[in-house]
């Protein structure tokens, strides 16, 4: 892993608990999060969630992020855009959340934060 | 022993010369924290950080000779250095034009106080700086050695060496098939071009052409890095490449065998680019490297060049060689085509011919400023085909893009005139190095203004940014520990 990569996962470790982390060619790293909350709305509320922090980090964004692939809407509904599903990712099945950051400012940005606005974009949906 | 250069951005010295030189005769002092990039010939330090001393508060009366920066703002500005792993150097002038040298005073100064420094820096170096209005004379503390300055090397649109002593430089009479080109920019001029060593990115339809056009202007070393083999459909645009180079019977062949074979023997660019360098001139210096910059012991190689060209078309690249030109302050330009092509209807919309000068300074064209590195592209460039498919982008083109020589030979043709320019002394006095776009289709040509990130990772002085710290600094490449 890069240094800043290195960094990024210890930033998860500190706000999200527990994690499995992997190493990947070049210099990234596969991540993912035990258990997250995704909000009442859905069924599973709650699930894994993994992403790739890719070696050219903080430069390059981290998406997509993947989620269990049982995710439904209590209400029926369908998960809309940003969610597909099945996708494999890491041997599993799963559903795969594409949330891109148009305006990254890697001096800021990190791998922890996108993640934070990725839950909260799943749980205001 | 080594040779000890030191290189600053235009913008820099224009700072710095002003506190020098205001006009009263005086002298005046100042610190440059810099970065350092070392190989087996040369140390050449690289100035992140001017920080001026203040007259009567930071720059006060010596009590061994005539003025002494306090010492308080050597201690904070030390303990600075040593925090980010940089180095120090004192900064003063002498009276003069064209030759200076440190006083004895000076000397005994160094010998007084840089022990303590390098200490302080946890090594450094550290060092000093004496100018006059035309020259430079440098003194380079390392734990083991001593050095002197070689020479100073000034970035910008026109780039400028200061000596010691500017009356001694000896000029090597270029060779007489250089005559037309003496007769635009003299013996002088020619001279450094035949010196400068240039480092090529991307040797496909753009870069062949940069390399044969910088060849035959009498550059006197390449560095040439690419990792492809030629295909027949480059041979239209890849200047000095043949039907042999392609395998082109064998990769038509209906055989599959026989076209894996002709993939196999087929030549590499970098091979293809020499051969067409030594053609033009038999003595080039040409380093041949079937590599990616995206691995750090290639991209290593770059970084004590003159002068960069970047011609490829991704972006993983141009977030190497952006962070090429910042972190080790060597100008580069960047080339490019783009065709916007209607989806539906097939139809050209515009022709996009870039030429895109980077200078190690603010608002000098950083591609990251001008949001020209996209951190989506470089999400999507990390992936294999693979994964890609799997994770189904769309937005991904991975069909080849149309290109001709042509529209190549017009972005190449602007970078390398540039280059030329800037390495003669031709340019007017001030004039800008803006992104240059042609718009084929309209047949009109645009101005791109700089673009200012003050937070830039690559060429703000933001804390964590890459600028002038060379090898203090690692590049954005694969990780291969």
């Amino acid at each position: 892993m890069t240094p800043e990569v290195k960094e990024a996962v210890e930033e998860v470790r500190r706000f999200f608990g527990e994690i499995e982390v992997k190493d990947v060619s070049q210099g990234g790293a596969l991540v993912v999060v035990k258990e997250v909350f995704l909000g009442d709305q859905y069924a599973p509320s709650k699930s894994w969630i993994g992403f790739v922090i890719g070696f050219q980090y903080p430069r390059a964004d981290v998406y997509p992020h993947f989620v269990t692939h049982e995710l439904k809407r209590v209400d029926g509904k369908s998960l809309g855009s940003g969610f597909s599903a099945p996708v494999v990712w890491d041997e599993k099945q799963s559903t795969q959340i594409s949330r891109r950051s148009n305006r990254l400012d890697p001096s800021v940005d990190t791998a922890a934060t996108k993640l934070a606005k990725v839950l909260k974009w799943i749980n205001d949906r | 022993m080594k040779k000890c250069t030191f290189t600053l951005d235009e913008k820099l010295y224009n700072q710095l010369h002003r506190h020098l030189f205001p006009g009263d005769h005086d002298e005046h002092g100042a610190i440059i924290i810099a970065g350092v990039s070392e190989d087996e010939n040369e140390i050449r330090f690289l100035g992140r950080e001017l920080v001026i001393a203040r007259d009567g508060v930071e720059y006060l009366p010596g009590k061994y000779g005539y003025r002494r920066l306090s010492a308080e703002f050597v201690a904070n500005q030390s303990q600075r250095c040593s925090v980010s792993k940089l180095c120090y150097f004192a900064v003063h002038c002498h009276s003069g034009e064209n030759s200076v040298d440190f006083s004895s005073i000076d000397m005994e100064s160094h010998k007084r106080g840089y022990p303590a420094l390098l200490d302080i820096t946890k090594g450094g170096p550290v060092g000093a700086l004496v100018f006059a209005k035309n020259a430079v004379a440098g003194e380079i503390w390392t734990p083991s050695q001593i050095y002197k300055l070689s020479h100073l090397t000034i970035i910008g649109s026109k780039i400028l060496k200061l000596y010691p002593n500017q009356q001694v430089r000896s000029i090597h009479k270029p060779h007489e098939i250089y005559d037309r080109h003496i007769r635009l920019f003299g013996d002088a001029g020619q001279d450094i071009i035949n010196n400068l060593k240039v480092g090529i990115i991307g040797l496909g339809g753009g870069g062949s052409l940069i390399n044969e056009f910088i060849t035959r202007l009498g550059v006197g070393q390449i560095i040439a890095v690419d990792d492809q083999k030629i295909e027949p459909t480059n041979l239209p645009r890849v200047v000095g490449s043949t039907q042999f180079d392609a395998m082109t019977s064998l990769f038509n062949s209906k055989t599959k065998l026989l076209r894996k074979l002709g993939k196999s023997l087929s030549k590499s660019k970098v091979h293809i680019a020499k051969r067409v360098a030594k053609t033009a001139n038999k003595n080039i210096d040409f380093v041949s490297i079937q590599g990616n910059v995206l691995d750090e012991n290639v991209a290593t190689k770059l970084k004590n060049c003159d002068f960069l060209f970047l011609a490829t078309d991704n972006h993983q690249t141009r977030l190497v060689f952006n962070a090429l030109v910042q972190q080790y302050l060597i100008p580069g330009i960047q080339i490019g085509v783009f065709i916007n092509k209607d989806k539906e209807t097939s139809t050209v919309d515009s022709i996009l011919i870039n030429t895109r000068p980077v200078m190690p300074y603010l608002s000098g064209g950083c591609l990251e400023c001008h949001q020209l590195i996209s951190p989506i592209r470089l999400q999507e460039e990390s992936l294999t085909p693979d994964e890609r498919r799997k994770q189904r982008y769309v937005d991904f083109e991975e069909v080849p893009q149309p290109n001709v020589i042509t529209l190549n030979a017009v972005s190449a043709a602007q970078a390398v005139n540039d280059f030329m320019m800037m390495f003669t002394g031709l340019f007017s006095s001030n004039v800008n190095m803006y992104h240059i776009q042609q718009e084929a289709v309209k047949r009109e040509r645009f101005t791109i203004l700089s673009a200012l990130n003050t937070n830039c990772l690559d060429c703000s002085l933001h804390p964590k940014s890459r600028k002038a710290k060379g090898d203090r600094a690692r590049l954005p490449c694969r990780w291969n520990e």
